[in-house]
């Protein structure tokens, strides 16, 4: 059987996190919406849809086939929004949907053939025409939609995993408060003295090589990746998910961490997805909750959205930085590689490549010196900016233009 | 727009935004060295030309204007 993963026109609502990744690569407890429909469907004959400017990034990215589909076999075809938690349903052909959205189908080898050398659009339509049966579905339609349902997928899949232990360095003086059954620390790992790791609220999983720092506090559920390092006296809430060769000190709770970032001084981020390559200053803090406690908004690509939830932070993109001191208000969202310096009550929405100076959006150094800072924060952890890479920031650049023209032009006619 | 007139409104705009006294600034007077901008002022400098002359100057180049009779040359160019 072969498998088709998908993103639609529904991309620009997971912004800013997706304007540099597909929506599949984004993380939801352990893994990624990617990693957990691959899990579940034993095959390496994959393809994926993405928006063209990411068609090169993903043939640079995966071994799969990008955009080009071949009818030759039974296919499951499934939207990378989906956050997969059970079997795929393969006994017969028909559409699986979610409040009038296709999740996933399952098409024989003899209609796999009729959308042979389609675009995702006339693949989707396609589908439609298959008998439908209605299934409840979470469907990651919008940033907060990852960070919500973090910590019960972080459950989960400790539980799936079969991970327990001890394999890596676990000081004598550090202790694990609750049971030891919920804990496990790969090799190479590094858990230093006087750490606490609480697993009565959840279990905790620390990757390989990860180094957990004297006098910090680490709370289940939580996944630490891969040579991430947590500061020393860190306070990591429950309900975290920090991705590879992160840096994090301070007071982290309920927050995704997609890699290669650093927090690494106090300040508390809370109920945010912070993407990769973002340099939190000393102190920045978000709000997560409205002190009237009413439902948080959140402005998705320049438009304002209700969450439906209490609790939301900041959802920060990829090679963003703050200054020290910066106050995020309550459902930020800050776009790709802006400079945001602090200055009391910040807005509420970023455009991607923004300065924000002095209380005002600004063009700041544009975009080529944007590059360049993008490039030696890499090479600090061991990483190179790549063609690809270089070639969707760009387009992004463009493709933000209106929105952060009209910001900065709005802001300059304001008085200082 | 003259260049006179150029001038006149460039140094209002530095002598704002830098806070220094507008009778010491002149053409020769730079930036960073004579009237102390800090990295962050260049760039609220571009964006208040920007905002005073109703333009829009290519930042890079713009950053590259070391100073004031330079930036009046520079934005000049963008009123003809």
């Amino acid at each position: 059987m072969k498998l088709l993963i998908f993103e639609n026109d529904q991309w620009i609502n997971l912004t800013p996190l997706s304007y540099t990744r597909p929506v599949f690569e984004l993380r939801c407890g352990m893994y990624t919406l990617l990693e957990r429909i691959m899990a579940a469907v034993k095959t390496r004959d994959i393809t994926l849809f993405v928006r063209d400017y990411l068609v090169n990034l993903a043939k640079k990215n995966y071994p799969f086939f990008v955009n080009s589909f071949k009818g030759d076999d039974d296919v499951l075809i499934v939207d990378g929004r989906y956050l997969v938690e059970e079997d795929f349903r393969t006994d017969k052909e028909a559409v699986y949907m979610c409040e009038d959205e296709v999740v996933y189908a399952f098409v024989k080898k003899e209609n796999a053939v009729k959308i042979e050398n389609r675009s995702i659009c006339e693949i989707v339509d396609f589908v439609k025409t298959l008998p439908p049966i209605k299934i409840d579905a979470k469907m990651m339609k919008y940033p907060w939609n990852l960070v919500h349902y973090n910590a019960e997928m972080l459950k989960k899949d400790f539980s799936k995993s079969k991970k327990i232990g001890i394999s890596g360095n676990f000081s004598p003086h550090a202790v694990i408060h609750g049971s030891d059954s919920d804990v496990y620390i790969a090799e190479g790992a590094e858990v230093h003295p006087y750490v606490v790791i609480d697993t009565n609220s959840g279990p905790v999983y620390i990757d390989s090589k990860a180094k957990i720092f004297p006098f910090s506090r680490i709370e289940g559920p939580c996944y630490i990746g891969k040579e991430t390092q947590i500061m020393p006296g860190a306070s990591i809430r429950e309900g975290n998910t920090i991705g590879p060769v992160c840096r994090v000190g301070g007071e982290v709770e309920e927050s995704i961490f997609q890699g290669y970032s650093n927090k690494y001084h106090d300040g508390f981020i809370g109920h945010a997805y912070i993407g990769e390559f973002v340099n939190l200053g000393a102190l920045t803090t978000n709000s997560d909750l409205k002190n009237d406690y009413s439902p948080v908004s959140v402005y998705v690509n320049g438009k304002v959205v209700c969450s439906g939830d209490l609790k939301v932070g900041s959802f920060i993109g990829d090679h963003t930085k703050t200054s020290i001191g910066t106050l995020f208000n309550t459902g930020t969202s800050v776009g790709v590689m802006c400079n945001i310096t602090a200055g009391g009550v910040l807005p509420k929405f970023f455009p991607s490549f923004v300065w924000y100076v002095n209380n005002k959006f600004m063009k700041g150094f544009g975009l080529e010196m944007m590059l360049q800072t993008a490039r030696a924060a890499m090479e600090r952890r061991k990483r190179i900016l790549t063609k690809e890479e270089e070639e969707v920031i760009r387009k992004v650049y463009e493709i933000t233009a209106d929105l952060r023209k009209s910001y900065i032009s709005r802001s300059l006619k304001m008085k200082s | 727009m003259e260049r006179a007139e150029i001038e006149k409104k460039v140094k209002e705009v530095v002598s704002r935004i830098l806070g220094v006294d507008e009778s010491i600034i002149t053409p020769e007077s730079r930036f960073v060295e004579d009237l102390g901008a800090e990295s962050v002022q260049s760039l609220e400098l571009v964006a208040a030309f920007e905002e005073a002359f109703d333009i829009e100057m290519e930042e890079q180049a713009a950053l590259e204007v070391k100073t004031v009779g330079k930036a009046v040359d520079f934005i000049s160019k963008y009123l003809k």
